[in-house]
């Protein structure tokens, strides 16, 4: 939703589906549903309290009106659209006279959209989709360029609605007002429940409620899985060629989403998320993927777009060609992810159990390989030291898997020492005497943020002098002020990008296990501060402008957020 | 033939049949799991639903075998061939709209397409030729069901 009251991306029926509205992508083939005052407006934006229901508000010369956009929860048996995106607008002074326009382009406005009327109800529909544009007090629609179009004016106390039913793959359901009206009612009561059964307290609770809001809404419900943003190819530098599509669930993500869920309460979810990577990941066993489609697929086929892009930021992809790379630091974050899950009480039977055991198994025997790292760089492999520390902490956590009795423990010998073989290795060829940090690549005297992934998952104590010289080189040669950028080295793309959020917070979370509370809670008061209007986060941000780069809202931004606040928490508590 | 032919024909080529899926699975070949999927329908613990699974997906074998007999009964022919071409369209029927449409509407633990965000599934849904557990699942499950079907109206024929 832009602020000027556009929905300009809507992908149908999931997440990772093509688009119906994506102007956000294509002004003129995107599609998008438009509402705003036909006249020069102000405009603010809040979710309603603890909800994920969006309010607008506009000021205009002649009065205040408020629009409310949700997208509606089938919370009761009754018959409801397949999905329903509502939008009801509300008189609060004066007068305001709004425009809108439904212009709906299906297949990422690829495909062919038809426009007819049934019933007095414009429907538009392409292959097996199909929507009806359902108004109320919206005024005479009219009809033409493929677009459904209308004015009407609200004063105070009086209201207008219009919804979008959404057919995939089955008839229509044309609800009445009445219906809609108590579907939003019953969303934003849901929301606020789900919220309210959060165990969030503290500083900085406002914050990790919103993250918390926004995470559930990127776990895909039919199986649990969770995407690493909503959207494809927002750019890391405008009219750059860093555009990517991000609606997959990485593996890299998976211990932070597991430690977020149980610090949130969702057991549930953190139970689907786990079986639903485990099966997932069953197909390529023992061998892990950097990534898997939300259905479980295990094919993510790259390809463009024919659309103009964010900004003029082509080429716009669909699909991620990253699945194919060899990333060695998600065998630890599956590890810490089990680690987690069986920790949390649930449990890891025999199956799952041989395969994590088969997975550490593997370890022992590619660790020592070179890899594409955390960052999935599109150049030569590398020994990256943030790939090493995390298969150290594949093997750390199946060595107390083992010990814990979660999975068989024949090989905890071989474990152990391919552990202590690992540790030696960074030890000694990732530490930059020098700059006194852990190095981005063996041998190297570049930088990384990701290293303080490893310190965050134990490879480095706390009290250790070399975690304390880390942090204060990478402040020195990666920081500018809040902000911290992954690294300064090639990457085998051109063009730069901008800081990244998620580093920040990685930065909050180990100054606070460092000890170095007043330090952490300075700098996440900063990084709260830069959140957008309604409190979401993209991937990255330009130090100089201030403005989000990348794809949004990011989850890996939201779930360092979750677990830097958590770690704040811890420190203040044992103070 | 005889209904007694077509339950000795429904325990083996439902044994075949599970032999073929599991070895596919091990192979990496598919993620499908039709007695653990089964199984699930009736309890969240995994090991539980696994033997209940079996079970139940024997029952369903020859439950089959049984409609198979009465397909037979109707045209009053029965043999290795019937049956295979039986196994197509079963494996069709199952693939396109018993597992991929109505398993997830009755299966408590499964989502489907239309699961919004006030849920969420522990097993992920099947897909259209239950694409989502293994590209290859198609041709495994049509493969599965061809001999299933084959020693049913083998046995039926007997």
């Amino acid at each position: 939703m832009s602020r000027d009251g556009t929905v300009c991306w809507l992908p149908i029926p999931s997440l990772d589906s093509a688009s119906l509205f994506g102007s956000m992508l294509d002004a003129e083939k995107g599609g998008h549903f438009a509402l705003a005052p036909d006249e020069p407006f102000e405009v603010s934006r809040r979710y309603l309290t603890d909800t994920n229901v969006l309010e607008t508000t506009f000021k205009t010369s002649t009065g205040t009106a408020r629009v409310i956009d949700a997208m509606t929860l089938q919370l009761e048996p009754d018959l409801a659209p397949f999905r329903e995106l509502v939008r009801l607008v509300e008189g609060v002074d004066g007068s305001v006279r709004f425009v809108w326009t439904v212009q709906p382009r299906f297949g990422y406005g690829t495909e062919t959209t038809r426009l007819s009327t049934r019933a007095g109800v414009s429907v538009f529909s392409s292959g097996n989709d199909a929507i009806a544009l359902c108004t109320w007090d919206a005024g005479l629609a009219s009809v033409g360029g493929g677009a459904v179009t209308g004015s009407f004016t609200v004063s105070a106390g009086s209201s207008t609605m219009l919804a979008l039913a959404i057919a995939h793959q089955e008839p229509l359901v044309l609800p009445s007002r009445r219906e809609v009206e108590r579907r939003l009612e019953r969303t934003v009561a849901y929301w606020r429940d789900w919220a309210e059964a959060r165990p969030v307290r503290g500083r900085y609770r406002d914050a990790v409620v919103r993250s918390a809001l926004a995470l559930k809404l990127l776990v895909h419900s039919p199986t649990g899985a969770v995407a690493a943003a909503a959207t494809t190819s927002l750019p890391e530098e405008v009219g750059g060629e860093r555009n990517w599509d991000y609606r997959f669930s990485w593996v890299r993500d998976s211990a932070f989403v597991m430690e977020a869920l149980l610090g949130l309460g969702c057991r549930d979810e953190a139970e689907a998320f786990f079986w639903w990577l485990m099966h997932a990941s069953q197909i390529t066993h023992p061998h892990l993927q950097v990534l898997y489609r939300l259905d479980g697929g295990a094919n993510a086929k790259e390809r463009t777009l024919p659309l103009d892009g964010y900004r003029g930021s082509r080429p716009v992809r669909i699909g991620n060609k990253a699945i194919d790379q060899r990333q060695l630091d998600i065998y630890g974050d599956l590890m810490q992810t089990a680690w987690l899950y069986a920790e949390a009480g649930y449990e890891v039977d025999r199956e799952f159990g041989d395969r994590l055991a088969a997975i550490a198994d593997l370890v022992t025997e590619i660790w020592a390989r070179p890899d594409a790292g955390i960052w999935e760089v599109r150049s030569e492999f590398e020994y990256f030291t943030q790939s090493k520390m995390l298969c150290w902490v594949a093997l750390d956590r199946a060595i107390r898997l083992a010990t814990a009795g979660h999975i068989p423990s024949l090989h905890v010998d071989r474990w152990t020492a391919a552990a202590r073989d690992v540790r030696a290795f960074i030890e000694e060829r990732c530490w930059s005497t020098e700059k006194r940090s852990y190095t981005r690549v063996a041998d190297g005297e570049d930088l990384d943020a990701s290293v303080l992934l490893g310190a965050r998952l134990g490879y480095v104590d706390a009290s250790d002098d070399r975690l304390t010289s880390t942090i204060d080189a990478l402040v020195g040669e990666l920081g500018d002020g809040p902000y911290l950028y992954r690294y300064l080295s090639e990457d085998g793309l051109r063009g730069g990008e901008g800081a990244f959020l998620c580093c920040s917070f990685w930065l909050v979370e180990v100054l606070a296990q460092a000890g170095r509370l007043d330090e952490a809670t300075s700098l996440m008061d900063g990084l709260v501060e830069l959140a957008n209007d309604v409190g979401l986060y993209a991937e990255e941000i330009d130090p100089e402008s201030g403005a989000f780069l990348g794809n949004f809202p990011q989850g890996l931004t939201h779930l360092a957020l979750l677990t830097a606040a958590a770690a704040i928490d811890r420190g203040g508590a044992a103070r | 033939m005889s209904v007694w032919g077509a339950l000795v024909g429904g325990f083996v080529g439902t044994l075949v049949l599970t032999t073929i899926l599991r070895a596919a699975s091990e192979l990496r070949i598919t993620r499908v799991d039709l007695p653990f999927l089964l199984g699930t329908m009736v309890t969240g613990d995994r090991k539980r639903a696994k033997a209940l699974g079996y079970v139940l997906h024997f029952f369903f074998g020859l439950s089959f075998a049984l409609g198979y007999l009465a397909i037979f009964s109707a045209l009053g022919y029965a043999g290795w061939l019937a049956g295979a071409v039986l196994g197509v369209l079963h494996a069709a029927f199952s693939s396109t709209a018993l597992v991929n449409v109505l398993l997830p509407v009755v299966h408590p633990r499964m989502g489907d397409p239309s699961t919004s965000a006030d849920r969420v599934a522990l097993l992920e849904a099947p897909g259209f030729l239950m694409l989502n557990y293994g590209i290859a699942t198609p041709l495994v499950m049509l493969v599965a069901h061809v001999a299933y079907g084959a020693i049913v109206g083998g046995f039926i024929a007997m």
